[in-house]
Order: C-alpha cells, then sequence, then structure tokens
C-alpha cells in the first residue's frame, strides 16, 4: 500500500464501517481479568502489582474524598498508556491522536473537577485564582490571569497529548521515509538517519509513558485544588 | 446445594419411575442430567509453564505439525517464502512504514531479552512474598503452639515431682512439731525440777533450822547444867594438864 504521511491519522474504517470502537476497546483485551486463583500468573501478578503501584501514586495526595476517583484516573492511565504505546507499532492507528478524542476525555474531567470544587468549597475553589503573597497593586490582574489559565487547562490537556503524539509519530514517519529514499543514494547518511531513528523510537516510547501519566498527573492536581 | 442433590438423585429416581406416556418428555426421561460431581474446590492446578514458543512469537505445537511432512527446516521456508512472495508481489509495500517498524521491533526485542529475565523474577519475588507471608503465619502458629506443647510438657514434670515437694515440707512440718514437744518437755522438766528443789530446800532448811536449834537447846541446856562446883573442878583439871604439857614440852626442848 501506498501510504500518505495523513493515513496514520486517519479513523480506520474496513468497508465504510467505522473501525474506531475496536481500536479503542482492543487494549482492553491485553490486560487478563484477576481470576480466583491465590498465586496468579506472572502477567496477572505483574499487572495487579503495576495498577497498585499506579493507584497508591496517584492517590497518596489526595484526602479521602478525592479516593472516589480512583477507578477512573487509574483506567484512564491504563487506558492511555497502552493506546499510546500501541501506537508505535507499524501500521496503527493512535486514537490519541486524535484531538477530539482528547478534548472529549479532558473537557469533561476538568469540567468535573471544577464544578465538584465550586459546589462543595466555593470560597476555597475561588481563592485558588489568588495565589498567597501577592502585592495589592498587581491583584486585579493576577485574577484575570489565574482565571485565564484556569479555562485554558482543559485545551492543555487535550492538545498537550494530540501534539505530543502527533508531532512524535510524526518524526518517526519522516525519519523513516529519509531513511528510505537516502537507502540507495547515500547509503552512510542512511545509517546516520536510522540510529537518529532508533533513538527518537526510544524517546517516543517514553514520551508515550510519560504523556499517559502526565495528563492523569494533572487531572489529579486539579482535583486535588478543587475537593 | 440442595438443587445439586436433588440433580444427582434426579435420574435414579426419573428411571424409577414408569414410563411417561410418550407424547409428553421423552427427550426429559432420555437425557442425562450430571453425571460427575462438579465442584470448584479445589481447583485444577495451574500448569508450571505456559506453552513452548519459538522465537517468541511461533508455538512449538506449529513446528511439530509440520515435522513429519518437511522435517526440521520445513516451517523456516515456509516463513522465507512467503516473506519473499508478500515482497516481490508487493503484496507487502516496502515503505517508510517498514523501517520504523524495524526499528521498534528491535527497541521492542532489545527491552524483552535484556529486562525479561528480571521483570520474570520480580513477578516471582512478589509470588513468593505472598507465599512467605503465609507460611510465616503458620510457621509462627505451628511454634508457638509447639512451645505450648513444650511448656505442658514441663509443667507435666514439675507436677511428678510434687510428692517430693510434699514429703519435705511434711518432714519440715513433723520436725518442727518434734521440736516444740521437746522444748515443751523441757519446760515441764524444768518446772518440776524448780519445784522439786524448792521442796528439797524447804526440807533442808528445816533440818538445818531443827538441827541449830537442837544444838542451841543443848548448849544451853549444857551450859544451864553446869554448876559452880563443876566449874571449879573443870578448871583445876584444865591447870593440872597444862602443867603435865608444859613439862612435856621442857622435857622435849
Amino acid at each position: 500500500m501506498n501510504l500518505s504521511f495523513f493515513d496514520q491519522f486517519m479513523s480506520p474504517s474496513l468497508l465504510g464501517i467505522p473501525l474506531i470502537l475496536i481500536s479503542l476497546l482492543f487494549p482492553m483485551l491485553l490486560f487478563p481479568s484477576p481470576n480466583s486463583r491465590w498465586i496468579s500468573n506472572r502477567y496477572l501478578t505483574l499487572q495487579l502489582w503495576f495498577l497498585h503501584f499506579t493507584t497508591k501514586q496517584l492517590l497518596t495526595p489526595l484526602n479521602k474524598k478525592g479516593h472516589k476517583w480512583a477507578l477512573i484516573l487509574t483506567s484512564l492511565m491504563i487506558f492511555l498508556l497502552t493506546i499510546n504505546l500501541l501506537g508505535l507499532l507499524p501500521y496503527t492507528f493512535t486514537p490519541t491522536t486524535q484531538l477530539s478524542m482528547n478534548m472529549a476525555l479532558a473537557f469533561p474531567l476538568w469540567l468535573a473537577t471544577l464544578l465538584t470544587g465550586l459546589r462543595n468549597q466555593p470560597t476555597a475553589s475561588l481563592g485558588h485564582l489568588l495565589p498567597e503573597g501577592t502585592p495589592t497593586p498587581l491583584i486585579p490582574a493576577l485574577i484575570l490571569i489565574e482565571t485565564t489559565s484556569l479555562l485554558i487547562r482543559p485545551l492543555a490537556l487535550g492538545v498537550r497529548l494530540t501534539a505530543n503524539l502527533t508531532a512524535g509519530h510524526l518524526l518517526i514517519q519522516l525519519i523513516s521515509t529519509a531513511t528510505t529514499a537516502l537507502l540507495p543514494i547515500m547509503p552512510a547518511v542512511s545509517f546516520l538517519t536510522i540510529t537518529i531513528l532508533l533513538l527518537l523510537t526510544i524517546l517516543e516510547v517514553a514520551v508515550a509513558m510519560i504523556q499517559a501519566y502526565v495528563f492523569v498527573l494533572l487531572l489529579s492536581l486539579y482535583l486535588q485544588e478543587n475537593i | 446445594m440442595l438443587s445439586r442433590l436433588v440433580l444427582r438423585a434426579a435420574p435414579a429416581a426419573l428411571r424409577a419411575l414408569p414410563p411417561p406416556p410418550l407424547a409428553v418428555g421423552v427427550l426429559h426421561a432420555t437425557r442425562q442430567l450430571h453425571t460427575t460431581q462438579q465442584s470448584l474446590a479445589p481447583l485444577p492446578p495451574l500448569p508450571e509453564k505456559g506453552g513452548e514458543v519459538r522465537h517468541g512469537l511461533i508455538p512449538e505445537e506449529f513446528f511439530q505439525f509440520l515435522y513429519p511432512k518437511t522435517g526440521v527446516t520445513g516451517p523456516y521456508m515456509l516463513g522465507t517464502g512467503l516473506l519473499l512472495y508478500f515482497l516481490s508481489k508487493e503484496i507487502y509495500v516496502v515503505n517508510h512504514e517498514t523501517v520504523a517498524a524495524a526499528c521498534i521491533l528491535s527497541v521492542i526485542i532489545y527491552g524483552v531479552k535484556r529486562f525479561g529475565g528480571d521483570v520474570a523474577a520480580f513477578a516471582d519475588k512478589l509470588n513468593e512474598e505472598k507465599m512467605a507471608k503465609a507460611l510465616a503465619v503458620k510457621n509462627e502458629a505451628i511454634n508457638s503452639l509447639q512451645a505450648a506443647i513444650d511448656e505442658e510438657k514441663k509443667e507435666q514434670w514439675r507436677v511428678e515431682g510434687r510428692t517430693y515437694l510434699f514429703d519435705a515440707k511434711r518432714n519440715n512440718v513433723a520436725m518442727l512439731l518434734e521440736a516444740n514437744y521437746r522444748e515443751r518437755l523441757m519446760m515441764v522438766y524444768n518446772e518440776v525440777k524448780k519445784r522439786l528443789d524448792y521442796q528439797v530446800a524447804m526440807q533442808t532448811l528445816k533440818r538445818q533450822k531443827e538441827q541449830e536449834h537442837m544444838i542451841q537447846w543443848v548448849e544451853k541446856n549444857v551450859v544451864q547444867s553446869i554448876t559452880p562446883q563443876q566449874q571449879k573442878e573443870s578448871v583445876a583439871k584444865c591447870i593440872m594438864d597444862l602443867k603435865a604439857l608444859s613439862k612435856g614440852a621442857h622435857a622435849a626442848l
């Protein structure tokens, strides 16, 4: 198949049937559910250990009320992590490169934290708009700035994830195209480019994991402020 | 659970019943209900190792499947042939994704080869720790019970020695009683002796006094009985005795 650079970012469809649902739900198949055995196999043990580890990490700063968010935050983290890592395989579609999906994840969750804060502790929530110890003449300007930063949070969350992944994938595509194109002409430069590509791949693996973690971490931070 | 009992008894019961009319329940009478005991515990044991896999992807069963017809190199020939077929017919087109695929696959394979053993050991360690915690509880219980048994045995041994203890105590008490008895016996003896001594002393005193009195009376009487005549005679005799004596003394000298 002759690929353009847009093909990996297009929502997959087979004979007109959109496959986006499969691509979103497939990662779930990779995580077995805990069985009734006391000592299970290595895969399940590692999975459970990882889930406990992540949940503990995310929820330690939160107070008791915030622990209600444990399920959604951990499952979001696993979801994003798996989708990002699977997207690095060739010929795969990464749903998190779509801004629509990331905004659909970021916006409602951020809004939930905001509304929780405004509903349960409105004074404290609004109080976050003014950092402590600001000089009095700066207060009006600072409140406007903080409000802007508050309102831009969902946009930032979504766009951060999208941009990182899209940029990474695009870079991989471009550099591998360069390698392929240079191979018959200047093999030495092609070899250099492949080295760059290897390093970039390692970076992309790291970025995939970090971006998933950062998304969920920021959400938990916004939750901490507001709960 | 009761339903299981009913279901187990059902075939026998159904066979005991008279055969139902053909119009009704032919299927029910002929179908076997649960013939084996269905129980969830104990669970059948898990296999120790997963299925054998060659090159991390292809199960060993595939190689065994092809072995009778094509020998050892069969599957590899098949793989190479398929690959070359796809490449030459451009069913698989070599494009930039191929290079990207090569990179990511090499990264993945390197990661698995390098960290696979460590991750497996870590998972095994997690399971071992879980087992060790439970085993520790069990061993702790066994040890404490063993200690209790030893304590109990010691107590029983102590109980056996109880008779000696009682004997010693009994001897002690007997000795105390004996000593006390002897002491009182001594006291009685002393008291009696004191009284008897008193009586003896009284008697001695009385006799002494009687003697003295008698002597005095005799002396008084004798003195009274000495008449002046007798007194002169005795004095003259004494003088004569003295003269005789002095003569004797003079002669000695």
